[in-house]
Formats: C-alpha cells, structure tokens, sequence
C-alpha cells in the first residue's frame, strides 16, 4: 500500500454527528475515532482485520474500522459502541450483555456487542449456529464465550421486547 | 481527554472527616481502608483486575465485613501512589492472600465504629447491630447511626488489627452472592478508561522498532546489535519529534498516532544478523541440550528397584509447545516524564516491581515514579505491559512530553513472554497386581520472570538468563505411588519465556493423568476407578466422585466403547489436578477435575470437544457466578491451547506474528460446558483464575485415546498430528506443478540478442537526427475542445500510471520499473522545458509517439509503449500534445534510465524497431459496429492494453498472434489473459469488463489491484460510451465462451470450492489455519466481496499476484470506485501481511487458497522464488 500523502479534510457522520477532521487520507479510521473524537469503544487489537476489537458499524454493517482509510468512508454513517446507547439509555444489545455479564477483561467486548447488534439487524431470530457464524471472527482471549452466546439470545429477546413496545407506543401517535 | 489517576494514599490520610485503617508499619504505613462522612468507602488492594473480576469480589468481603452496601465500596486496585505494597499479582493469590488483610481492615474499622457508636447513643456494643452501613439499637429505641455520622467531624488512622474478629461465615448475605460485575455497564457502552484510553493535554504518541531477535532476550547480541539508524528515512513524515535510540532501544515518537505508526515502519534501522537458535518447532531436543541442574523433589520407597520388577515397563515422554498468552489488545503506556518525576499509566500486572524496574532503567529514585494502573486487555501471566511501559517512560523522556505508546500486534505476539515448552518424562509400568510399580517424573521448564526489556536492550541489566524454579507446580502426582521419585531440572529460558496460566503444573498434570490413564488402561481397569485407587485427598475423591456422577461416566476398561457415525469416532475422557502454586512444596488453589467428550474426525484428524463437564472446589466462593465463570474462561482457553496453539519460530525468532500464525479457538468450536461447583463455605476461599486449566489437556488427549485407540504424548492436537498418527504415514504431497516463466525470471540470452541486432545492422541505421528545441507552444493557441480530446486521450492511455511523479506530482516522471534489462526510469512528460518536453515540437513528441525516438534522436525503450501508439489517430496526439504542453510543469529531473551493457546500448533499439515495430495506422473493420471499432481502437492503440497482457519474447517485445493479449507481466504483476485463453471460473462478460474498467469491480471477478487500480483509476475521466465500447471489444476477443451463464459458472465454482476445502486442509493445514485466523474474517460471509474462488489469479499458472496482495495489501475499493465517481461498498482495505507472515506462512498459505479456491488445477510451483522476487522490489 501506498505511502502516506497530504493531510486533508474529511466530513464524517458519527453517531448522528457532523465532524470535520483533518488527517492523512490513508489514517484508519480507528485512530481518528479514538485520538480525535475520543471515541474510546472501538479498540486497536490488531491492525490486520483478524480480531475484530475495533469493529464500528457503516450503514448498520459490522466492518473492522483499523482497515478502514478515512478516505474510503464518503458520506457513510459511522456508528461507535458510544453511540448505540448510554448507562441510562442502553441499546437491548448492550443491556443483555449487561445482564449476562458477557465480558472478563472486556477488551473484546465492543466487537462482540457491534457484532450482534449487525447479526439482528438482517436476522432478528437467529439460532444459535447463526450466532456462533456471527462472532466468529470477533476473537476473545479469557473464554468469555459461553456469557456472550447467552447475551445474545438475550438481546433477541430484548430485541424483540423493544420492537414490539415500541410498535405499540407509535399507534396511539399515529393514530392521534 | 481521558486521564486516570487516582488518588494518592496522603491525601485520604491528610482528609479531614476520614477513617482510616492502615498497617502498622511506621513511618510509611500502607493504607487498606478509608471511609468518608458519606459513609462511602474506598478499599485498596495491591493486586489488580486482569479480568477475573477480583474488583467485584473484593468490594463484596469489604462490605460484607463491614455490614454495608456493596453498592457503597469503591476498590482502588494497583495503583502505587495509592495502595499497599502485595508484589505481583499472580498465582491466583488475590482472594486467598492479599484480601486476607483488607478483610482484617474491614472488621477493623467496624469494630471501631460499633465501641463509637455505643460511646455516642451511651449504649452497650452487643446492643447494637449493624445495616447497610448503619449501626442501630436492638432493644428497641429508634436510635441509629450511619458510618457518615461517625466519621465526620474527625481525621482517624486506626492501625489494622489482626485480631479484629472476622464475621461468622454463617452470617454472610454478600459474599457468597453472585453480584454482578460492576466494571460491565460502563464497558458495554465504551465509558470505561482502559489503559489503552488514556490521553493527556499534549501527549505525543510513541512506537518502538524491535530489533531482529523477535522473542529472545539473553546472549551476548541482546542491547548490542544496532548498527545505525538513518533518521533521513523518516524525515518526511508529518509531525515526526523525535527517533530515540539507546543500545538495541529504538523507538519514534509524532504528534499523531498514524505518524508514529509510519515512522516506525518506515525508519531504516541496520541490525546485526542473530544468532542461529535450535528448532523450537518441535521443542524435545533442544530442551534436554539446555543445561540443567537436577532437583528432587521427592524420592521414597525405590524407584530403581520396583521398576526393575515391573511386570511391564512403560516409558513415556510428553511434549508441550511454546504458547502464548494472546492478549486480544497489544500493550500500551502513557508516561509523563517532567521535572524529574515520572508518572506512568500501566496496564501493568505488578505495579510494585514496575516502579523499581523503572527506577534502574532511568537512574532516578521510587519515590519519584508513579505507576498509575489502569486494566488492560485479559493477561494470564506476563504480556508486554511492563516493557510498553518501559518504552513509554525512555520516550517521555527523550522529547520532555507525556507519550503514549501502542505495541503492534505483531509485537505482542513475537515478543510476549511466552508459556514455555515442557518435556517431561516418566518411566514407570504395572507391578503383578496391576498397581503402579513405580513413578519416575523428570520435568524440563525453560522459563523465569522475563526481565523487562527496555532494561535488556538498553543495557541497564546484564542479558544473562536467571535461572529460576518454577518447573514444580503439581509435579507432585496426587496418588499414592508406594516408590516415587520427582526431579525438576531447573534451567534458563530458551525463547523468552514467563509463567502462563497454569505455569508448569499443566504440562506436569498433562504427564500425571496422561499416564495414570494409560496405567488404568494396561491394568484392564476403569480410569476413574483406577484412580481412586490411589487417590488419598479426601476432598479431592468426592470431587472425583461427584464429577463422575455428573457426566454420568460409565465404566469401561478399553477404547471404542462409543462408537461412532460415519468419520466420527466418539470418546470421552477423564483428569483431575489440584494446582499448586508458589515456591515448593506451595500452596494449593482450587482442585478441579474435567470429563471431557470428543468427536474425531477420522478422514480429517479434526477433534472436537463437545462436551466438558468440569467439577471443581473452590472453598467458599466469593462469588459464585464470578467463580462460574472463571471456570468457563479456564475450559475455553485451555481447550483452545490444547487443541490449536503452538509458537512458531525461525531459526532466529518467533514467526506467529498475528492471528492466522497462531490460532485461537473461535465461537463454532466453543464445547457446551457443564460445571459443578462443590459447596464448602465453611473452607476458607481459594484462588480459581487457573484452577480448572490444569486437567484440560489429559482429559483431552484421554478422551481422543478412547475414541480413536491412540495416546498421543504431544501438543497440540491439531488435524495433521491426529491424522499421522491415526494413518501412521505422511500426508499426501502433491506433485510435480506446472511452472509458466515468468519474465524477470527469463535468462535472457545476451549473445542472441547481440547477435540479432548485428544481423539487422545493415537492415535499419541505428542513428536518427535530433529534431531542433523550440520554444514552449503558448497554451492559448489550443481550443478547449482538443485541449479535453487530450485530456481524455491521456486518460484512455494512462500516460500518468507510469509518469506519475514519486511525490504523486502528474506526469513528473521518475517511477522505476523492473524489467530483465535493467531497471526503467518514467520520464517526466511536463511541459517543463528543461527537464520534461516544454521544448519538444510536435513533430519531435509523435516521432517518440509513434517511432520511440527521443527529440535528440536516442531511441527509447520499449517499456514506452510507441508500438501501441503508432497506430493513434493523428488528431488525438495532436490533442494530446495540446493537453500536455497546457499542464503544469515540473522542474525536477526524473532519474535517468541506465541499463547494464549491452541493453546500454540503445541504438540497438534501432534493430529491435526494425524488427516489431509495425508502424501503420490503426485499421478499422468495417465488418464490425462503430462500438466494437470504437473499442478496438482504444485497447489496440492509445490503451495499449498489449503492453502488459501480453507476453513478451527474450527481446522484450509483444509476442503476436495467439500470445496477443493472452496474458503477460507487468511491474511484478502478472497482467491475466483478456481472450479465451483467461484462467478465471467465470466467463469475462461485456458487462464484467465494464463494470471492471468503470469501477474497477466485477461481482463475477472480484477487485481490481496493484497497476490495474491505477489504470481504472486513469480511465475515470473517459466517457461510460468509451468505457462500454471497449468492454464490447474485450468481450468479443473470446471468440468461444462458455455455453453456461456467469449465474451457473458461479454456482459451480462455489460448489466445488467448499467440496475443496477438506482436502484444501489436508493438503495445507497451516495454510487453511492462517486462512482461518487472517483472512476469513473479511473473506468468507462477505456478501460485499466476490467469493474468492472467482478470482482470476487464484486461477493462473502463477501465484505472483495472489502474491503481490498478500504481501502488499489492496486499497479499500471503495477509494477506487470514488475516484471513479462510482458507489462500491466494501470500505475495508486489504491489509499488508508482508511483515507479519514469513516466507514458510506465505507458502502454506498460498499452497491452500490454490487448493482450496481454484480445485482441480495443479498446485503451484516457485512460490518460495516469487516470494523472494516481490520482497526485493522496491515499493
């Protein structure tokens, strides 16, 4: 791959945001996200692809943001762990792997939550082999495995919950 | 900004309206526990969370012993400004050792706030009891008090009482409940501050340069091997600070983290070459080369004489490989060295021994370092956070500023302490009842602490291995053997090498359990009850027992008694460890014993676990859900271990660099698991962070010995082991390969081509006239419409692809280009006067157009593609000329082209000329459509398409008839076939060349790369009609193509792939595992990315171009098709894998994605040569 060439600027949508950031075009966007936005989620575990710690979603698609140049993103929408919820406001995703207690260090964690919140996007009653197929290129070194196949039946149905609350909480107002 | 710091302990002691409780070592007493006026209270404990949750359960035996809110106590763990002094955090020592005297703190300070609260509501103690942190009466008045009450108002240190009475187990509401984790919600949604995360006002970021010896660290070449350090090579690089170099230290530090990062890549360092080791590939021999000094361990009855009389000797050797403990997040430090104090934030696993560490390697005293301990990624022994942290210190203070320094993953792997390798021999047999007759157990450890490595490379500390003891953790067997003997040969590290879960007691127990198995076995008895037997450990049988129970074991006395179906033979097997930690005789943690299941595939040699039921004793478990999944974390990694992991090394240094070098277990392999934990709260707690690891590999290799009748004594279990020895025999190499020449590879025969040009002297004169300089056209005389035919006359050609300036400047020349003559310099083609062609007149730039004559009359190398232009329409180099004399100069002379004599001599070009040079207008068919003549025009003349698809004879020049366009070389990259002669699975369709061109992109083909990108790239400019008209040409070259659809060919391409893979796996099985860990993520269950199987160049007869991606990566096509003003999905580049695979990888892997994604075609032959050829190229 080529070297690295002139900083320039780029206008990203992050987590709803609008940000512009200056930086070589070749950057991952990884670094950018972290050393710039501060966004602490998405972790460097190996720059490569293999493992998984820095996924993010683009267009609600998993992708590994360490093999990402910030020049190829354009006008995608970049969602960070930060921005599926907050302690106060936690995505099912996030909820369940609260509850199951699906991290030991947590240093995977991230890619294992993005990972899930992608696989019930396309597929909201995955079974357990589509689960297993999901994560299985998120890579976790403690053996936390067995607490995150349990988050993740847990956020179908918490997934499931919420849809479905708030399909009900959406009538009266359409109906208003 | 993100900055962790605790704290200091002078800062609680100084607080007003605190209670502390701290030791009574005057002056510096270490502080455990302080409560504030809110009641809230702050524990500290020396060890720290390495992701076992120890945070959680000690938070829960503080409030328990002070009868409060769990909710309410915060832990301080680590940090060295802040907590006592407990040495390192290992041997799963936290909950049974250093809790020991925060527990004492806690009742502590409730003994004091209960004789105060009884002074202040005038009440007699055993009168009141304690509540969530409020202490009240029970006779009934409503009078109470909280912890908050008693505190404020007063700043009191009690010194810790050891006989403060303890809680009665049997009063526990906290310990012992399984409260979650209170780190998880603040991970879950990326709020935590792991070190990694730290940022400081100003800090700069920081990466180090290793020096060649990857993952060895004594020898006299250790600090001593750097040459120099050429801090030009880096200079260009953005915001670079500073290049540090201290002995063989060396590292670069920038204001951005990619800065640092390309720096660090790109800094020429010059090494000594390392000394050459012994294989550790297959570690037995050079661990008994290592010298040694005997220990015994043990010795009763006679060893020597009950095995002379054993009925039948059995001698047995197991093997254990190097492992690695794989930190998911390599290592990473912040350190701000600034008026002669440094502060660290450290992931460190032993922040004590850290600050004395960093003490030697700067030459300045403890008390002016602090070690800020912020978690890390899981570690399970000893990773790189130390040397990281080293690193970030030497840096800090180079440049004055806080640094920030990551490790590369490849870092990590090569240069973490790893597990060491084990070889361990027993010899011993049955005496004539079938009891053991004897026990003779030797074991060889290699490993001691693993000095930090900033120490070693910068020479602070002399590079000689300590030996140490540590190869006696459970190596004493737990049964009753009537004549044992035990030696540990104590012995230094070979690779660098620390404890690692388990330490030397898994191997050890891999032996013991191994070998009781194979007793039980001989004996004709079950395994279980053979154990027994000799099984003393009271808890250690009901463990055994209840173990048994719950898998619902059935006796047996032989293998096979499970059968199988079709491939799969099923066995299961049994181990049991107590794993005894610390200096010997040590203590004992948790026992544990596993049942494991097993399928083995016996036409693939792969096992699975199915099943693991896991028994284990804890004591009282602080946490029994924590305990839970401890357990889980230990049968998971160890299985994984046991089944995949093995160090690989050159004959100079580790090579499992990343993932797909060393693999780890992923989630479709995970077994279910099914864990008994036993309930002794009445016994004191005991350490379960590696407990359950001990019996895995035993349990294991006794499960496969029962499915398949065969023990195996060496690790890891991975399919080609299984398979040889299941088959007794190799597996089957494939031969004899076809080998196609490539051009950089062609012996080109001088003296033919000599002679060939001698021959032709008389045919054509080599001498052309110079055509006079002019003055630079004025650009206003050119109309803006010939100045666009131009413009897009050059894109059509791609002039820029090789003209291009190497800093990206257009058309400023200087690109070099191998070729079998000599290296090729790119022109520059400005309109600079001087160094361009500003002074060149028309007639001057078509003769170099058309004839390859330079305007002073030298003749110009073929690698200028004139026999392609000869054939352009007047009025588009007309056009082109315009459009070149109206661009920006650029003054700077490309490099000048000088090939080695005879090619030197350039007037032989005259003859070559006379020879291939067919120099007529493009001729157009009138047979065909305006499109297709269209397309034709464009390929044939200005795209000069030929000049790299096809091949070129021993002269350089274009082969004809069939050979057109048939494929050839180009710039180290194969250029595939355009005709039908293209290797490719899928037939090339009008609609996948122009998906191609236009966006460099084809769903049947896959990705455009190396030159083609640029060339997509420079036809951007050209109209889709152009771009269509060629696809229309290109298509019709195939004068027969397949009767199938593109839609059925894709089908069957994919089918027979994944019919491939078995034997893909068989015929590579490191191949198809550095394919599983490095490349399926992106590759497989990507519907963005074509199936590889549909790739032209897995197809070819040559593996370069797999070869050229592999080692150089592939830009994100998404950047491809922006240029080209088209949308393609996939964002993620291809990373470049030239640093971290080695030329071995390269091959196996290479080896597998042919066998496996173009099945049927013969393996390929001189990868190792390709390899060779794209590593010396410049790039």
């Amino acid at each position: 791959m080529t070297k690295m060439s002139v900083p320039s600027l780029f206008s990203l949508k992050v987590n709803g945001r609008n940000v512009v950031v200056e930086a070589d075009p070749k950057a991952p966007l990884l670094y950018i996200l972290r050393n710039d936005l501060a966004l602490n989620g998405p972790k460097y575990g190996c720059g490569l692809g293999e493992c998984g710690a820095c996924c993010i979603l683009i267009d609600g698609r998993a992708v590994r943001s360490c093999m990402i140049p910030i020049a190829a993103i354009a006008k995608r929408e970049i969602t960070t762990l930060e921005g599926l919820g907050d302690e106060e406001h936690l995505h099912p995703v996030q909820q369940a792997f609260i509850e199951e207690s699906g991290a030991q260090c947590g240093y995977c964690l991230n890619g294992m939550i993005i990972s899930a919140v992608a696989l019930l996007d396309r597929n909201p009653d995955p079974q357990e082999t589509d689960i297993r197929e999901a994560l299985r290129h998120n890579l976790c070194r403690c053996g936390t495995h067995i607490e995150i196949l349990a988050a993740v039946r847990k956020a179908v149905v918490l997934s499931k919950a919420a849809s479905s609350a708030s399909a009900h909480s959406v009538v009266p107002e359409t109906q208003a | 900004m993100t900055v962790g710091r605790d704290s200091p302990k002078s800062s609680y002691l100084a607080a007003s309206d605190m209670l502390a409780v701290v030791s009574a070592s005057l002056p510096d007493a270490e502080l455990y526990i302080a409560i504030d006026a809110e009641g809230r209270v702050t524990a500290f404990n020396g060890h720290v969370d390495l992701g076992t949750g120890i945070r959680t359960s000690l938070a829960q035996i503080v409030a328990e012993e002070l009868d409060m809110l769990f909710e309410n106590v915060e832990m301080v763990l680590g940090s060295t400004s802040a907590v006592p002094n407990q040495g390192a955090t290992i041997a799963s020592e936290t909950i049974q050792v250093t809790a020991k005297p925060l527990q004492r703190a806690a009742a502590t300070a409730r003994q004091y706030l209960l004789r105060r609260a009884a002074e202040r509501l005038q009440l007699p103690p055993e009168n009141l009891v304690v509540e969530d942190g409020i202490i009240r009466a029970v006779t009934g008045e409503n009078r109470s008090l909280s912890f908050g009450d008693l505190v404020t108002g007063a700043n009191v240190q009690l010194v810790l009482d050891p006989e403060a009475p303890l809680k009665p187990v049997a009063d526990y509401r906290i310990v012992g409940s399984s409260r979650p984790r209170v780190d998880i919600p603040a991970k879950a949604t990326g709020r935590w501050t792991y070190v990694h995360d730290v940022r400081l006002p100003g800090m700069l970021h920081g990466r180090v340069v290793r020096p060649p010896y990857a993952g060895f660290d004594h020898g006299a070449h250790v600090g001593t091997s750097l040459i120099s350090v050429d801090e030009s090579s880096v200079e260009h690089i953005p915001g670079l600070v500073a290049v540090v170099a201290i002995g063989d230290f060396v590292g670069v530090v920038a204001t951005r983290e990619e800065n640092a990062a390309e720096a660090a890549k790109s800094l020429k360092a010059v090494w000594r070459l390392p000394p050459e080791l012994p294989d550790l590939n297959s570690p037995e021999e050079a661990l008994r080369a290592n010298p040694s000094t005997p220990r015994k361990l043990a010795d009763r009855g006679n060893v020597d004489l009950a095995l002379e009389g054993a009925a039948n000797a059995m001698d047995r050797t197991y093997v254990w490989p190097y492992q690695m403990h794989g930190s998911i997040g390599p290592s990473c430090a912040v350190a701000d060295y600034r008026d002669d104090r440094l502060t660290v934030w450290s992931g460190t696993q032993n922040p004590f021994p850290m600050r004395k560490d960093l003490s030697v390697l700067l030459d300045m005293p403890e008390e002016s370092i602090t070690v800020e301990r912020l978690e890390a990624a899981g570690c399970y022994g000893r990773n790189c956070a130390d040397d990281v942290t080293a690193d970030a210190a030497l840096l800090s203070r180079a440049v004055g500023q806080a640094v920030r320094v990551q490790l590369t993953r490849e870092q990590e792997h090569a240069w973490e302490p790893k597990g060491a390798a084990q070889v361990i021999d027993v010899r011993g047999g049955l005496d004539l009842e079938g009891g053991p007759a004897g026990y003779d157990f030797e074991t060889r450890y290699p490993s001691n602490l693993a000095p930090t490595l900033p120490l070693l490379l910068t020479g602070k500390i002399s590079p000689v291995a300590d030996v140490l003891q540590m190869g006696d953790r459970t190596a004493i067997p737990p049964y009753a053997y009537g004549n044992l003997r035990v030696t540990v040969h104590d012995m230094p590290p070979i690779a660098r090498a620390s404890w690692f879960r388990g330490v030397s007691a898994m191997p050890n127990t891999f032996a013991h359990e191994s070998y009781v198995d194979e007793l039980a076995s001989a004996a004709g008895v079950d395994p279980i009850e053979y154990r027994l037997r000799y099984l003393q450990d009271p808890r250690a049988v009901d463990l055994v027992r209840a173990t048994a129970e719950r898998a619902k074991w059935v006796p047996h006395t032989g293998p096979g008694t499970l059968g199988g179906e079709g491939d799969l033979l099923y066995g299961r097997g049994f181990a049991y460890a107590v794993y005894v930690h610390g200096k010997f005789p040590g203590t004992a943690a948790a026992w544990a014993a596993w049942v494991a299941d097993v399928a083995v595939n016996r036409k693939t040699g792969e096992i699975a676990v199915t099943k693991v039921t896991c028994g284990q004793d804890s004591g009282l478990m602080i946490n029994p859900d924590g305990v839970r999944h401890q357990i889980h974390g230990n049968i998971i990694q160890s299985t994984s271990r046991v089944l995949k992991e093995q160090v690989g090394f050159s004959s100079t240094a580790v090579t499992s660099k990343e993932w797909g070098g060393y693999s780890l277990i992923t989630f479709p392999e995970v077994p279910d698991i099914d864990v008994l934990m036993i309930p002794r709260p009445d016994e004191p707690p005991l350490g379960v962070g590696e407990s359950a690891s001990v019996p895995s590999a035993a349990a294991i290799a006794n499960a496969v010995f029962d499915a398949t009748g065969i023990r195996f004594r060496e690790l890891p279990l991975t399919p080609e082991r299984v398979l040889a020895g299941l088959n007794g025999k190799e597996i089957e190499k494939t031969v004899s390969p076809v080998r196609r020449r490539r051009w950089w590879t062609m012996g080109v025969p001088v003296v033919g081509i000599l002679s060939a040009v001698a021959g032709l002297a008389t045919m054509a004169s080599p001498w052309r006239p110079a055509i006079s300089s002019v003055d630079k056209p004025d650009p206003n005389v050119y109309s803006a419409v010939t100045i666009e035919r131009g413009r897009l006359a050059a894109a059509a050609g791609a002039c820029n692809v090789c003209h291009v300036g190497t800093d990206g400047r257009a058309f400023a020349g200087g690109r070099r280009f191998d070729t079998p003559f000599g290296a090729v310099y790119a022109t520059n083609i400005t309109s600079d006067p001087e160094n361009g062609i500003g002074n060149w007149s028309y007639p001057a730039f078509e003769r170099a157009m058309r004839q390859g004559i330079s305007r002073d009359g030298h003749h110009l190398y073929p690698a200028h593609p004139y026999t392609s232009f000869a054939g352009a329409e007047e009025a588009d180099l007309q056009a082109l000329y315009a459009f070149m004399m109206t661009q920006a100069p650029v003054a700077q002379k490309a490099p000048e082209t000088k090939l080695a004599f005879p090619y030197s001599i350039r007037s032989m070009m005259a003859g070559w000329n006379a020879m291939f040079l067919k120099a007529a207008p493009f001729s157009y068919d009138q047979a065909k459509d305006a499109v297709w003549n269209r397309g034709a025009y464009l390929v044939e003349t200005l795209g000069h398409c030929s000049a790299c698809h096809t091949e070129r004879n021993v002269l350089g020049a274009e082969k004809t008839g069939k050979a057109r366009l048939s494929g050839g070389f180009a710039d180290g990259w194969e250029a595939p076939a355009l005709n039908a002669l293209a290797k490719g699975p899928v037939t090339w369709t009008e609609t996948a060349f122009y998906d191609y061109l236009r966006s460099g992109y084809a769903r049947d083909h896959g990705s455009a790369a190396g030159p083609m990108a640029d060339v997509v790239s420079a036809l951007a400019p050209l109209p889709d009609s152009d771009i269509r008209a060629m696809a229309v040409y290109l298509s019709r070259l195939n004068t027969s193509p397949a009767s199938e659809t593109p839609d059925v060919q894709t089908q069957a391409a994919i089918t027979a792939s994944a019919t491939a893979s078995e034997q893909a796996a068989r015929i590579s099985p490191k191949g198809a595992r550095i394919f599983e860990g490095a490349c399926a993520s992106c590759h497989e269950g990507n519907s963005i990315l074509s199936p590889l199987t549909l790739n032209s160049n897995l197809h070819s007869d040559v593996p370069d171009n797999v070869l050229q991606v592999l080692m150089n990566g592939v830009e994100a096509p998404a950047i491809l098709a922006e240029t080209t003003g088209r949308g393609a999905p996939e964002v993620m580049s291809m990373p470049a894998f030239r640093d971290v695979l080695d030329k071995g990888q390269m091959e196996d892997l290479t080896a597998y994605l042919r066998a496996r994604f173009a099945p049927g075609k013969e393996a390929w032959a001189g990868t190792g040569p390709a390899i060779d050829h794209i590593k010396s190229m410049v790039h």
